[in-house]
């Protein structure tokens, strides 16, 4: 029996079923697609982290203990690719006697290498001028004593007679603060500043002037070892990296203990990472959930199409004596057939979209618990579909319901108790609550594996989203049952003389009508808040990008060779709109060593954005202009401001090293605004103000940066740069697409672009399929309406009246609202992840080219949907009526 | 002089199944005048809906001709000349009784009261009270009522019934068949009607009989057949 049912039911009903595991394959392959690419990302983020860890582990001993124990102990803890031993021993300073005057700096640290260090650990040092093997001086250092290749230096050894070296190159620590780090110091103590002056010896020399220096001051010397783990069995997924290198640590801490102290770098960069993770997880759900449940839904409503007619089948089977088991388990064959279908053909497309438009695969290892939870939410979507609305209508089915169709009169329990107004104020109660108080949506705590999404905050927009949902039900059939007139009045221009009738016939099946509109609605605001999101969020990352980078294109010279001196060739560049020079200068606010930006204050902006959220008071161009009219203003990090206590207007006494002499001299200056962000600046503390002013001070005009603005792309620009820089000993040369490649450390650094046209193209499909499809699918059930009035006699017109009066209303409504709402959530997410946006955008922007493509497809699909259906009533209407 | 609003010469309509054909009408050949009273009679499948569907020009013949003198071209014979009530059950579920029973002036673009003719046409069949219920909460006789209601409301010139009693008990069915025929008197129109029932065919004045596709228009009586 069943055979024959399915054989038949393959046969007459294919449309129905094809357009189920349609749904299904749409379904399985959004959340696989999406599924992968998260895991991706994620992968890509642990990559990333990794690589850009320089020294995964230091493990510094204890003094007396030996180095062969502790490097032992390490083995067993993890597998690890290389250890290294490197010296580290504090001096009283250094000296050096040069132009005829003699340079001493205070403090400073002498470092002890092996030579083979810098093949382990290629990111430690920089050479700029010189050889790597000999002395090397750091580039500071070598500023402060003012010696170059070939000088001598005097090491100021604590309680032990002076030693001369003699300087064999100037190198750049890029990673001084994780090298230096004071290690065995509780997290979240105040971060300690690298050392001003540092010396480097090859280990065998190191240890032969401060091994006596050991036996006299045993706290001077430390002997650390620097650990390099091997990545490749690491976890995909940064919180799980985190945990898996963090019990490795701890497990070595045990091992060693009373021996050395560990400082974990790997698992440190790994959590700061975690946040971001979670970020790309959180922006998943919110950006992936509402498609997928999208897809559920129009599922749902292809399958529970043609209701009419299967309660008619199942009556008609009831007659013929089938059990309502029978019935069942006819669907659950059927939901079988569809779920699998559905799922092959999910997995294809899923396939060819993510390698496609997001370069990942959906049968990549990281990819495979997602693709697994896509295929059986597909198939267990298509069981749940299909047997549920079997069932459901197996309980209402009998000979004579089974002739009923068009009105439901039941209200739902919902609707009597508001349930819309409570979703949507509570929506608001969060909202407002979350936004007021300047909240943090992720909190991954340093240091600690603990981690958190503040989902809370992310109710605000499902709940709105829920109740804008049912609100809008609730309004559609309040306004069908009440607004008859009024929607006659409305329809007037399409139906004419029919438009009462039309009206009659489309509020007494305002259920039918209402689920339509939501549908569309709840389309169109997918596709409206993802493109609107998504805009935004693009623009953020060049944004960041930019701020982080400095320009389209940054030259960054160095005090020795400052970018100011190729400005001309620079700004001649083909490509090249803007060129504007900045001082990258160091200076003392206390004992604290920042850094200071000389800029020109009407011209900068010509470079390089000046944004709104770089200053405290929100207002880019005030702050300028105030700087602009102060020659020895100073703009301040909040962070300095409220450890000096200032004031607007507060005299400052900056140290600054004078090009003549290379001492440091007091220069006095004007506070008078906090600055949060600048192009190039580091995040915590840094100081700007007049190029000019430093200029006279120090003696030098020269700006160490030039930031380029291009119309040319910013990759073939730098090139051209990086030629002239050549001349530059020390200079790099770098772009915003390099920039925004690498940015690491904030969401952002999740690479929307290909996710963004996967979503894009599937928000337009689900329009065009949710209103074309509810149009198409109530067709089966409004056969029987068009056979009897082409039978009086409609002409194909006027049966046209009732199916383009559907439609405009489908369309008008719930395109209306459904953007309407896209807006209303697009805002509440930008401003709900505010704190990931650095800094924040100063408004939102519209996608409208994209919104109205949106509408346009959406017309087209209606259109083509109703001339779909007209079509039908070219079929002789005495066929049709033999179909009643 | 009563004028002929329906002439067929050998008329035939026979549908392509597969390779073969199947003739569902032979051959008809007949005149319909104003003021008519047919009954059609035959067996079930004998051609008697195919024939009305001809009648009204929703279908078009295979063979033979067929013309609507007094009425204009097939289609424009709905709904304002030819009122067509059908075999199947045929309100529109949405709308309420005089909603359906106004549709055929909706769509004719009919300009006087549509109210007061629906009101009329109601009060025929004695429906009043059901004005404005829901075809759901009618009964199987009530819903052939409000069809005929629907098939006069526009004063056609020609209503085609086809088995308009076929649900209904046999009083129930006369006595729509007598409101309907009280209706009829004294005006022009021709009324047809299929039926299995010997006593409806009784009730009009000729009798046509359909034998596997061939009509036959000179029956004497119904107790003939
Ligand atoms: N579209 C079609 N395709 C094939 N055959 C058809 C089609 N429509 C009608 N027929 C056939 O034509 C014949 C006449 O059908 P029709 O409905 O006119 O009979 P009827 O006399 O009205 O029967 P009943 O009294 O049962 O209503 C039947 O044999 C039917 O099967
Ligand atoms: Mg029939």
């Amino acid at each position: 029996m069943i055979k024959i049912w399915f054989a038949g039911l393959m046969r007459e009903r294919n449309g129905r079923l094809l357009g189920a595991a349609v749904g299904i394959a749409v379904t399985i392959a959004m959340l696989a697609a999406l599924g992968a690419f998260l895991a991706q990302s994620n992968a890509s983020m642990t990559q990333r982290a990794v690589a850009g860890v320089p020294v995964d582990w230091q493990v510094q001993l204890v003094p007396g203990t030996a180095r062969g124990l502790v490097s032992d102990a390490i083995k067993k803890a993890t597998a690890i690719a290389t250890v290294q031993s490197v010296g580290y021993a504090d001096v009283d300073g250094f000296e050096a006697h040069t132009g005829g005057t003699v340079q001493t700096t205070g403090k400073g640290k002498v470092v002890g290498f092996d030579a083979t260090y810098l093949h382990d650990f290629p990111k430690q040092f920089r050479l700029l001028i010189g050889s790597m093997d000999g002395v090397l001086v750091a580039q500071q250092t070598a500023a402060n004593l003012h010696v170059t290749v070939g000088d001598s230096v005097t090491i100021l050894r604590p309680a032990l007679p002076p030693v001369i070296v003699k300087v064999g190159g100037v190198i750049d620590l890029p990673n001084a603060d994780s090298m230096f780090q004071a290690i065995g110091v509780p997290a979240g103590a105040a971060p300690q500043a690298p050392p001003d002056n540092v010396l480097l010896l090859p280990l065998s020399e190191w240890q032969s002037l401060f091994d006596p220096q050991a036996v006299v001051r045993p706290d001077s010397v430390r002997l650390q070892l620097h650990v390099g783990l091997i990545h490749t069995h690491l976890p995909h997924d940064p919180l799980a990296a985190f945990v898996a290198v963090h019990g490795a640590e701890k497990n070595l801490e045990i091992r060693i203990a009373g021996k050395g102290l560990v400082a974990d770098n790997l698992a440190a960069r790994l959590d700061a990472v975690r946040s971001d993770a979670l970020y790309a997880r959180v922006l998943f759900l919110f950006l992936g959930a509402p498609g997928a449940l999208l897809a559920i839904f129009l599922t749902v409503a292809v399958v529970a199409s043609g209701g009419t007619r299967r309660r008619r089948d199942q009556a008609l089977l009831r007659i013929r004596g089938a059990s309502r088991r029978q019935i069942l388990q006819i669907a659950a064959v059927e939901a079988m057939f569809v779920g699998l279908s559905g799922a092959v053909g999910g997995l294809v497309l899923a396939e060819i979209l993510s390698r496609t438009l997001l370069g990942v695969s959906v049968f990549a290892p990281a990819a495979f618990y997602s693709t697994i939870a896509a295929v059986s939410m597909g198939i267990l979507l298509a069981q749940a579909a299909i047997l549920v609305t079997a069932w459901r209508d197996a309980q209402q089915t009998t000979v004579a319901a089974a002739r009923m169709t068009g009105r439901d009169k039941r209200y739902g329990l919902w609707l009597r108790t508001g349930l819309d107004f409570i979703l949507i104020g509570l929506a608001a109660v969060i909202f407002w609550k979350t936004w007021s108080t300047g909240y943090q949506v992720v909190l991954a705590p340093e240091g600690t594996p603990a981690s958190s999404v503040d989902y809370v905050a992310f109710l605000a927009p499902v709940l709105m989203w829920m109740g804008i949902g049912l609100l809008t039900t609730r309004l559609c059939l309040v306004g069908f049952q009440r607004g008859k007139r009024f929607l006659a009045l409305g329809l007037q221009p399409i139906a004419g003389t029919l438009s009462g009738v039309v009206s009659a016939a489309i509020s007494r099946q305002s259920n039918r009508m209402t689920q339509g509109i939501g549908l569309v609605a709840l389309a169109f605001a997918f596709a409206t808040s993802t493109a609107i999101f998504n805009t935004n969020y693009h623009a953020q990352t060049r944004v960041d990008a930019e701020l982080t980078n400095g320009a389209d294109v940054t030259v960054t010279g160095t005090a020795l060779a400052p970018a100011s001196a190729k400005l001309k060739e620079l700004k001649a560049l083909p490509g090249v709109l803007a060129a504007e020079p900045m001082q990258h200068r160091l200076a003392y606010v206390g004992t604290d060593l920042q850094d200071l930006y000389g800029i020109d204050a009407a011209r900068v902006g010509e470079a390089t954005r000046m944004s709104n959220a770089y200053f405290a008071n929100g207002n880019a161009a005030k702050t300028l202009a105030l700087l602009q009219q102060t020659p020895d203003g100073i703009l301040i990090s909040e962070e300095t401001v409220n450890e000096f206590q200032l004031q607007p207007g507060d005299l400052i006494n900056l140290r600054l090293q004078n090009s003549n002499d290379h001492q440091y001299y007091v220069v006095p200056f004007h506070f008078i605004g906090i600055v949060r962000e600048f192009p190039t600046a580091p995040r915590d503390s840094f100081l700007v103000a007049n190029a000019r002013y430093i200029g006279q001070m120090t003696g030098t005009n020269a700006s160490e940066i030039i930031l380029l603005k291009t119309s040319a792309p910013p990759a073939q620009v730098a090139n051209a740069a990086r030629v002239i820089a050549e001349t530059l000993p020390g200079a790099k040369v770098t772009d915003i697409g390099e920039a925004q490649r690498l940015i690491g450390s904030s969401l952002t650094a999740v690479d929307l672009d290909g996710l963004t046209r996967l979503e894009l193209g599937l928000s337009i499909l689900m329009v065009a399929s949710a209103t074309g499809l509810i149009l198409a699918l109530g067709l089966a059930d409004r056969r029987r309406t068009f056979a009897i009035l082409s039978a009086l006699g409609a002409k194909p017109r006027q049966l046209g009246a009732f199916l383009w009066s559907e439609a405009a209303l489908l369309f008008l409504v719930g395109s209306v609202i459904g953007i309407l709402t896209g807006f209303l959530l697009a805002w509440m997410l930008v401003k709900l992840l505010t704190g990931a946006f650095d800094p924040p955008p100063d408004h939102l922007l519209v996608p409208w080219v994209y919104i109205g493509l949106l509408v346009m497809v959406a017309l087209i699909s209606v259109a083509l949907a109703v001339m779909g259906s007209l079509r039908e009533t070219r079929i002789p209407a005495v066929q049709r009526m033999r179909e009643l | 002089m009563n004028k002929t609003l329906i002439h067929a010469d050998a008329i035939g309509r026979s549908y392509a199944q597969g390779e073969a054909q199947v003739a569902a009408i032979v051959s008809a050949t007949f005149l319909l005048k104003e003021q008519d009273r047919i009954a059609i009679i035959g067996r079930s499948g004998s051609g008697k809906s195919t024939l009305m569907h001809l009648m009204a020009g929703l279908d078009v013949p295979t063979s033979g001709t067929l013309m609507w003198p007094e009425l204009g071209a097939p289609d424009t014979l709905l709904p304002e000349q030819i009122a067509l009530v059908f075999q199947a059950p045929s309100l529109l579920e949405p709308l309420t009784v005089s909603e359906n029973v106004a549709l055929p002036l909706l769509l004719a673009n009919f300009t006087g009261d549509i109210a007061a003719a629906v009101r009329a046409a109601l009060a025929t069949f004695h429906l009043q009270e059901l004005a404005h219920k829901l075809p759901e909460e009618l009964s199987g006789g009530q819903m052939q009522r409000v069809a005929m209601a629907r098939a006069i409301v526009g004063n056609p010139r020609v209503i085609l019934a086809d088995e308009p009693t076929g649900q209904l008990d046999q009083p129930t069915g006369h006595a729509l068949l007598d409101a309907l025929l009280v209706h009829l008197a004294g005006t022009s129109t021709a009324l047809v009607i299929s039926t299995h029932d010997p006593l409806v065919a009784k009730r009009m004045n000729t009798i046509w009989q359909m034998d596997q596709g061939v009509l036959k228009t000179n029956v004497t009586s119904i107790e003939a057949v």
